[in-house]
């Protein structure tokens, strides 16, 4: 090679180099919109607590858009049917969309767990609104979602004990029945619910499994008839807990009837009917939002989802979705539009609740401090809030 | 396993599991009859039994303006509202069944096409009403308005007998009856057998083989929308995909007891309603479907014709 090609071949290099850099920092420059997702069970026999949930991402999302923003946030609605079959191939269709930055969800755990591989492999952040299963922040667990997977509110070993302090709360001799749909959250919550049933001195209960989808609940009302038992807690979504506990009441069933937050959801008071529905006791980590919400956040609710506040307590999830919706676009506002700066902002920042708390992640995504779990009865055909247990 | 629960609960198992196996009896007609004239499987029945559960909603809620504020009925006008609720039902899965007929099956049968065609077709046409009904319902489960109040009817001995189940346990087995006697008793039942067992046959003794296979589809959605109505007292709950489930459970039920053969799915569904009670309570409710194919499966390699395929030849549809 001569002197002149020498010379050539560093002027064409050096131009490669800064035409390169300049493409590259004009594509940084570029950037106007990012994507976020908002997964969960949108259609199905979930639907409803998708679409609950939906709503408050739609109000952050509304107060966001009314602040005039630099970088315009699309959401994206992933329906994953709240169930890890439908996930899968789901989270891999959205992991090869590259203006996705983050994932609001899964609301379900199995869901969450079925989403993983796609959206490791893609680095792509989650934080969840409403994955409750401890394992998913487990760093023992094999299913954890380390490093990309947060969520905001706290996991079943929290809400376990809660679920069966609040049901056996003021029962004397209680005689426990836990019933379980044999699904990824609720045998999670279960295995949560035998220490604090040891603790509390309550021997002698009876665990069974009804699969999710089951209709007919007669031969269960008969085992649990032949229990003799006086608390019944089950561990499922509310399309079936509402069947249940009309099939309870319908078989003669006079005792207390206690779910988790699966059973948070208007959908269980309609199944089940409201005088099957009266006085079962629920368990979240979810606060009503008109209690929570200040005005702006209000106005926000009712333009974003056309629904009056009056409406809002009806719905589960929405302050949490709130909140995880925020979280990504407090980062957003910051300045992180890419997958790993988004990433690191999660991990490194500081968040506003509605609540007024402060939410900081640890390194394995659970909130710092956790968070109290809701305690709710169903009065006159409503879920009310009663009080943090 | 729990075996107490048997002894101390055996007659309401034993009722419960009578009055779910007479509801699955109902829905495998709707397969077996298809399944005798057309050696077809009629994928599209659980959502035909599906419509049903909807018209028996849309009617008390929409037609009777009854809400679930209402009181139960009671006396004539219960039964009046009982039965009209029976015949809408009825008539919604009926007008479904010949639907499903012409638009799945017909053009198809006329052209020459290979089962499997018509099989895919049905197949689609299944999905297409669920996924219908599930964005007209947004997904959500629909509740029925109570007009039967569930109060004890009588007793036996230390068992009480609920009225709804009562109800399911006599209709169902007066349908099925009625169902029988027309198959084996009258000229179209006689032309729906004779289809039966051979079509070509049938076709040069002059039977209109058309209206023969449509009379099938509407029996078999006539007795299917009896079942959903049934099902609707008992447990008051519908959902775009109630008929899954069921579906296959009444399905397996056809099979069991020896699929084209009437009677044979009567015992079929009497088996696994009783089967799925028992085994749900003593083994479990996650095992109920395990045990309930194993023993399917079971019966079949040593009867292929099904349980009691053989022995009631002569009443195949």
């Amino acid at each position: 090679m001569n002197k002149n090609t020498k010379r050539i071949l560093a002027v064409v290099g050096a131009s490669a180099l800064t035409i390169g850099a300049l493409v590259s920092t004009s594509a940084q420059a570029a950037v106007t919109s990012v994507s976020l997702v908002f997964q969960g069970p949108l259609s199905g026999s979930d639907a409803l607590a998708g679409q609950d949930e939906l709503l408050g991402t739609l109000t952050a999302l509304q107060m966001y858009n009314d602040s005039k923003p630099a970088v315009k946030v699309t959401l994206v609605k992933a329906d994953d049917q709240g169930d890890p079959s439908v996930a899968g191939p789901v989270s891999q269709g959205i992991a090869t969309n590259k203006s996705v930055v983050g994932i609001i969800g899964s609301a379900y755990s199995g869901a969450t767990i079925a989403s993983f591989p796609a959206y490791k492999a893609a680095g792509i952040p989650m934080v969840s609104q409403s994955a409750t299963r401890a394992t998913l922040t487990d760093p023992k667990a094999s299913d954890n979602g380390f490093p990309i997977f947060h969520r905001v509110v706290p996991p079943d070993s929290v809400q376990g004990p809660a679920l069966v302090r609040w049901a056996t709360e003021g029962v004397s001799s209680p005689k426990v029945y836990v019933l379980d749909d044999l699904q990824t959250y609720s045998t999670g919550l279960v295995g949560f619910m035998a220490p604090q049933l040891a603790k509390q001195g309550i021997t002698g209960v009876v665990y069974s499994h009804q699969p999710k989808g089951t209709t007919d609940y007669t031969s269960e009302v008969s085992k649990i008839k032949a229990s003799g038992a006086n608390v019944v807690i089950y561990a499922g979504y509310y399309a079936e807990a509402g069947p249940l506990a009309k099939a309870l009441k319908d078989g003669g069933y006079k005792g207390v009837f206690a779910s988790g937050d699966g059973t948070v959801n208007a959908g269980f008071v309609t199944g089940a009917g409201a005088a099957a529905a009266e006085g079962a006791r629920l368990t979240a980590p979810d606060f009503p939002f008109s209690g929570v919400a200040n005005a702006a956040q209000k106005a926000a609710y009712t333009k974003a989802t056309g629904e009056p506040i009056s409406k809002a307590d009806s719905h589960t999830y929405v302050v949490s979705s709130f909140d995880a919706t925020n979280v990504f676009l407090t980062c957003i506002k910051a300045g992180k539009l890419t997958r790993p700066a988004i990433q690191n902002c999660i991990n490194s920042g500081t968040f506003d609740s509605m609540s007024g708390v402060k939410l900081k992640f640890g390194r394995y995504g659970d909130v710092v401090g956790g968070a109290p779990i809701g305690g709710f009865k169903v009065v006159g055909g409503v879920i009310t809030y009663v009080a943090a247990k | 396993m729990n075996f107490s629960v048997v002894t101390s609960q055996f007659w309401p198992l034993l009722i419960n599991g009578l009055a779910v196996g007479l509801i699955y009896v109902l829905i495998s007609l709707g397969y077996t009859m298809v399944y005798g004239v057309l050696r077809l499987i009629n994928f599209a029945n659980s959502e035909i039994f599906m419509v049903g559960t909807f018209a028996t909603v849309i009617v008390t809620r929409d037609v009777f303006h009854y809400t679930s504020a209402h009181d139960a009925l009671h006396g004539w006008k219960l039964i009046a509202s009982l039965l009209l609720l029976l015949i809408a039902s009825m008539l919604f899965s009926g007008v479904t069944a010949v639907l499903v007929e012409l638009v799945a099956y017909r053009r198809l049968r006329s052209k020459g096409t290979n089962r499997l065609a018509s099989l895919i077709s049905a197949i689609g046409t299944s999905i297409m009403i669920s996924e219908g009904v599930r964005i007209l319902t947004k997904s959500a489960p629909v509740p029925t308005p109570r007009l039967l109040s569930k109060f004890n009817l009588f007793t036996i001995g230390s068992v009480a007998i609920r009225i709804d189940t009562f109800m399911v346990i006599i209709a169902a087995a007066l349908i099925f009856f009625l169902v029988d006697r027309f198959v084996t008793k009258t000229l179209l039942g006689k032309a729906i057998r004779a289809v039966s067992m051979s079509e070509e046959t049938s076709k040069l003794m002059g039977i209109n083989l058309n209206r023969v296979i449509s009379a099938t589809f509407l029996i078999g959605g006539l007795v299917t929308g009896a079942a959903a109505f049934l099902y609707m007292q008992v447990y008051e709950n519908t959902v775009f995909n109630i008929g899954f489930n069921l579906g296959l459970a009444a399905f397996t039920a056809a099979v069991l007891g020896g699929i084209g053969n009437i009677r044979g799915a009567f015992y079929g569904g009497l088996t696994l309603g009783l089967f799925e009670q028992f085994a749900s309570a003593v083994i479990g409710g996650q095992w109920k479907a395990v045990t309930v194919f194993t023993v399917l499966v079971l019966v079949l390699l040593f009867r292929p014709n099904g349980l009691f395929g053989e022995a009631i030849q002569q009443s195949r549809v």
